[in-house]
């Protein structure tokens, strides 16, 4: 497919769940009051349409699109990188260290109740996890080794985040649990979309730079190098642009799971196959998975609100496993 | 040493502790020992926050030795302060085990294994149930007055707390703003619940309960922009961060004009069916009379002021006193 007409109609789907996000919730808005609740001029302000389309909806449909595209632009270019078809930020433990870091900074009450607390754990945890699994890649080659130690990573952080939470002294701070290891974007505010969306697209604009040397990459390290291809810079790029989305979009979201692994296998048959030209559309495949899996989240059950992680796991988990199976019989 | 050995040294031991208690027994009491009344337990241990709260305010000084981490909690626990002069639990079987009370008193809710076991193992365990209304609590009063062998002082409390909860019921009238218990991780309290019954003595419409909601359930954030509650009751942030805690002070709450949003009732005073319940119906009823004064007494004809005021027809505070 020709990328413009695939990157055209990624869009569209984008945007289209993206409206969609903004109509779906429990007060009954008619159409045309929440595009008037989000348009209406400042004299609107403080009916309840307009405090529910700009102060609820908006920032939960901007936050879905933030962290859609930072996960499927984080999976696409870690795969690429990588060479290994099962990476991707929840699966190899970065989602789940950014949780870790985000849990250990905010809970521990270092920065008061500041929400600045939340990405800055987050980016430091990210980080971390990165360079774990870089410094195993570079050791050990293997596809499944670098998955089992994502794992191992993903098991010990999600395990710590739960002892963190239930060391709190707050008693409530333990019912939390379930959000950072599942996620959610439930009545979340402009807040968090004004501490997240300057980090996620600083990530995003660092991802985009390692465009060229992730196409090298696939012919080698070493033909990368005689391409011309400083690896010191392309890893700095892809290191710091994965910990700076994934890690705040963790921070807002909690960890949600497997976009990055679904969308970019869904997408690069329609592509060239050359790594760089699969992140643009896996950016906008992201985002539409995660905005249509959130506004779901909020139709199964409107009043209580399903964790939008356990959607994507429903999705994801199954085509992980799939996707094991097919990896396993190319090898052999 | 031979375990005969050793049981016989126990029993020697044993047999000086009874002797030095005989001894003791004629001299006057100690301050921290008062006996209560004849059968009553003398070790008495609380694994719940809210039996907790009954066993403070009635059991006699020394008899009751331990109660829940929790009633430390300032959030959870008005006598928090209380709480610290008695060895902190955390309602494991163990605990009880090692400090063998005579009676231990605990929700019907919360630990049940551990009550199971407890009884299995020979302990006299009285449950108190977890769900309660003002109307329950001078019951419950007089059961724990009972059960510690202070019927006395119960009677005295729970006979207070009756007079007390009727005179503030005796001056509402019809003007009843409408108000949401609204708190951690944007749960309301509707039917059914301590809150409610509280709400409903004070004076004010529970919003959660008129929109069918029935016990704790969460309630979408959106439902309150459209409902407008007159006051949006939320706990103070306490102690150590959580998200959950951020959820009432949501930006979009904020912007609603007209709404009172605050903690309201004194910390900790309404999380258990207890007598400083009373504190919370008094604030609240405070909080009401301010917002929507009752007409003078006597012209509180009820076939003039009952119409029924549907759901958003209250005006808010703001536009002035309603009709």
């Amino acid at each position: 497919m020709r990328p413009a007409l695939l990157n055209t109609g990624l869009a569209v789907l984008a945007l289209g769940l993206f409206v969609l996000s903004l109509l779906v919730g429990p007060a009954d808005l008619r159409f045309d009051e929440s595009i008037l609740g989000l348009f209406a001029a400042a004299q609107y302000h403080g009916e309840g349409a307009g405090i529910i389309m700009r102060e609820i909806r908006l920032p939960r449909a901007l936050l879905g699109l933030g962290i859609g595209i930072s996960l499927g632009l984080s999976g696409a270019v870690l795969q690429g990188f990588l060479r290994n078809p099962l990476a991707e930020p929840g699966i190899i433990g970065v989602s789940a260290t950014a949780a870790l870091g985000a849990v250990a900074v905010f809970y521990s009450g270092l920065a008061g109740s500041s929400l600045y607390a939340l990405p800055a754990g987050a980016l430091i945890g990210a980080l971390t996890a990165v360079l774990i699994l870089l410094a195993i890649a570079a050791r050990q080659g293997s596809t499944l080794t670098l998955i089992l130690a994502g794992v191992a990573l993903s098991s010990l952080a999600g395990a710590l985040t739960s002892l963190v939470l239930n060391l709190s002294p707050n008693p409530f701070a333990a019912y939390e649990i379930i959000f950072w290891l599942l996620g959610s974007l439930k009545d979340r505010s402009m807040e968090h979309v004004a501490l997240a969306l300057p980090l996620m697209a600083l990530g995003w604009l660092l991802i985009a730079l390692s465009a060229r040397a992730i196409d090298a990459l696939s012919l080698g390290e070493e033909a990368a190098a005689s391409l011309g291809i400083h690896m010191g810079r392309a890893r700095f790029l892809i290191v710091a642009g994965v910990a700076l989305s994934v890690g705040a979009a963790t921070a807002v979201a909690g960890t949600i799971g497997f976009i990055g692994l679904v969308v970019p296998h869904l997408i690069r048959p329609l592509t060239d196959r050359l790594p760089s030209s699969l992140l643009l559309p896996a950016a906008l495949g992201g985002a539409a998975l995660l905005l249509a899996a959130d506004s779901a989240a909020r139709l199964v059950l409107p009043a209580g609100e399903l964790n939008v992680g356990v959607l994507t796991a429903l999705i994801g988990a199954p085509f992980f496993l799939w996707l094991v199976m097919r990896v396993r019989r190319e090898m052999l | 040493m031979s375990t005969r050995g050793r049981k016989r040294i126990l029993s020697l031991f044993g047999l000086v502790l009874l002797a030095g208690a005989l001894l003791a027994a004629p001299a006057p009491a100690a301050p921290k020992r008062v006996m209560p009344l004849p059968n009553a337990p003398m070790r008495v241990m609380s694994l719940n926050v809210c039996t907790d709260q009954l066993a403070m305010a009635l059991a006699a000084p020394g008899q009751l030795v331990s109660v829940s981490f929790l009633a430390r909690e300032p959030s959870l626990s008005m006598l928090h302060e209380e709480a610290k002069e008695y060895l902190a639990n955390r309602g494991l079987a163990e605990e009880v085990f090692l400090q063998k009370p005579d009676l231990v008193v605990t929700g019907t809710y919360s630990l049940h294994n551990t009550s199971a076991l407890l009884k299995r193992l020979g302990f006299a365990v009285e449950e108190f149930s977890f769900v309660q209304t003002l109307d329950t609590i001078p019951g419950e009063i007089r059961r724990m007055g009972s059960l510690l062998g202070r019927q006395d002082r119960a009677e005295e409390i729970a006979t207070r707390f009756a007079a007390e909860l009727a005179d503030i019921k005796r001056r509402q009238c019809d003007r009843r703003p409408s108000a949401i218990a609204y708190d951690q991780n944007g749960v309301a309290l509707g039917r059914g619940t301590l809150a409610d019954s509280v709400l409903e003595a004070a004076g004010f419409r529970n919003l959660a309960a008129d929109l069918g909601v029935v016990g704790m359930t969460p309630f979408p954030l959106e439902q309150i922009v459209v409902q407008r509650p007159d006051v949006i009751i939320t706990g103070k942030p306490a102690g150590a961060p959580t998200l959950g805690a951020q959820v009432p002070r949501h930006p979009a709450i904020a912007a609603l004009p007209g709404t009172r949003i605050g903690a309201f009732v004194p910390e900790g005073s309404w999380s258990c069916g207890a007598p400083s319940v009373i504190e919370a119906v008094r604030a609240l009823a405070r909080l009401r009379a301010e917002i929507a004064p009752c007409p003078a007494p006597d012209h509180n004809s009820s076939e003039r002021d009952a119409g029924e005021k549907p759901l958003r027809a209250f005006p808010h505070p703001a536009l002035g006193a309603p009709r």
